[in-house]
């Protein structure tokens, strides 16, 4: 029924299916906002709320997506609005920005390469390599430089979720049991592995955490840009 | 309301360039272009930073439903999680923990700064 409905009036589908999307965000983030839990994260939760419904009114993916175009769209300003943190962090940044760059760089590439060949050795497919290997940025940033790269971009939400949530509950646990104590090698740590969910459960921690976590999401999505192109191709190459 | 023309003002300007800089110079995709210019820009003044700022916060906000339609790309991989979930949760864990340990280690061993910084930065961070 929905469906014929795409079809007879794209127009007020759209409306439809852009206000429900909105709406059931919103929920979410409501939910979070009250209870504060990490683990729900208004994305994951509207994807499980959303999925089913497509699935009971008998919608398949490129119907959706095609109707929720317009969300799409807003992808690309909504990056450029990350310019603010850039800026309001230029101060810590210029202050090492040569180490911290170098050791990103140096985070970035390796787990490009362990997360690219683990999952060629175990799933064996180009396009879930690709995806997997950029999941340590944030999921704007991911899923453009998957598509880039011909990826699947939704294992890379998902994946970059998932690394998210992981980073967050047992980052600042692990970092201390391996005796990084430090607000600034916790935060950039945290930054560049869990993006914006880390960064939001280490700004409870302390501002200074927060401040470095910040500076390091950024940071390594800009790096990640400049190094997944040619690191990822040439791995690649390795499987022909 | 005028703040908030000049957000979306500011922001479309700055993808505009970074539009440009990805025709001509490749490498980076347009939007981070644009989020490199913006930030420049805000930090030489040309745009007000007191201006942007709560529109642009508003933004950042709530940018996470722009992402909804790519993560629903979920819907035909059933198969794959079905086959291959393991090996996905297994993957993506090492690796960030990977990257917890090499950024961490390093960055507490090599990122060794004078104790006056840490004041600056905590006030700088809010």
């Amino acid at each position: 029924m929905l469906s014929t409905f795409i079809v007879n009036s794209p127009i007020l589908a759209s409306i439809f299916f852009t206000i429900i999307t909105i709406a059931t965000y919103q929920f979410a983030a409501a939910c979070q906002q009250k209870w504060q839990y990490i683990w729900l994260n208004p994305m994951l939760f509207t994807i499980s709320i959303l999925v089913p419904f497509l699935l009971l009114v008998d919608i398949n993916y490129q119907e959706y997506s095609h109707t929720t175009e317009v969300l799409n769209l807003l992808l690309e300003p909504a990056i450029v609005a990350l310019g603010l943190p850039l800026y309001q962090q230029f101060k810590q940044i210029r202050f090492y920005w040569r180490e911290m760059t170098a050791i990103l760089i140096l985070g970035i590439t390796v787990v490009i390469t362990v997360s690219f060949l683990l999952a060629m050795w175990l799933i064996k497919a180009p396009e879930i390599a690709v995806a997997l290997s950029l999941k340590s940025v944030t999921t704007p940033i991911g899923i453009t430089l998957t598509e880039q790269l011909s990826g699947d971009s939704s294992i890379t939400a998902f994946a970059i979720l998932i690394a998210g949530l992981f980073g967050a509950l047992l980052g600042p646990q692990w970092l201390s049991f391996i005796g990084v104590n430090s607000a600034k090698a916790q935060g950039l740590a945290v930054g560049s592995a869990s993006h914006v969910i880390g960064t939001a459960v280490l700004v409870r921690k302390s501002a200074e955490h927060g401040a470095y976590s910040s500076v390091a999401l950024i940071l390594s999505a800009i790096l990640t840009a400049l190094i997944s192109p040619w690191l990822i191709p040439l791995i690649q190459q390795l499987f022909n | 309301m005028k703040n908030a023309l000049y957000t979306i003002f500011a922001i479309s300007i700055c993808l505009l360039l970074g539009k440009l800089a990805n025709f001509l110079l490749a490498a980076l995709p347009a939007s981070l272009y644009g989020m490199i210019i913006y930030a420049l820009f805000l930090q030489f003044n040309w745009f007000s930073p007191e201006k942007i700022t709560k529109t642009n916060q508003w933004f950042i906000k709530h940018m996470g439903v722009c992402l909804v339609p790519a993560g629903m790309g979920i819907i035909n991989h059933f198969q794959l999680i079905q086959q291959h979930g393991l090996a996905l949760v297994f993957i993506i864990f090492s690796s960030t923990f990977i990257l917890l340990t090499v950024i961490g280690y390093l960055s507490e061993r090599y990122l060794i700064t004078p104790d006056n910084i840490n004041s600056q930065t905590a006030e700088g961070s809010k």
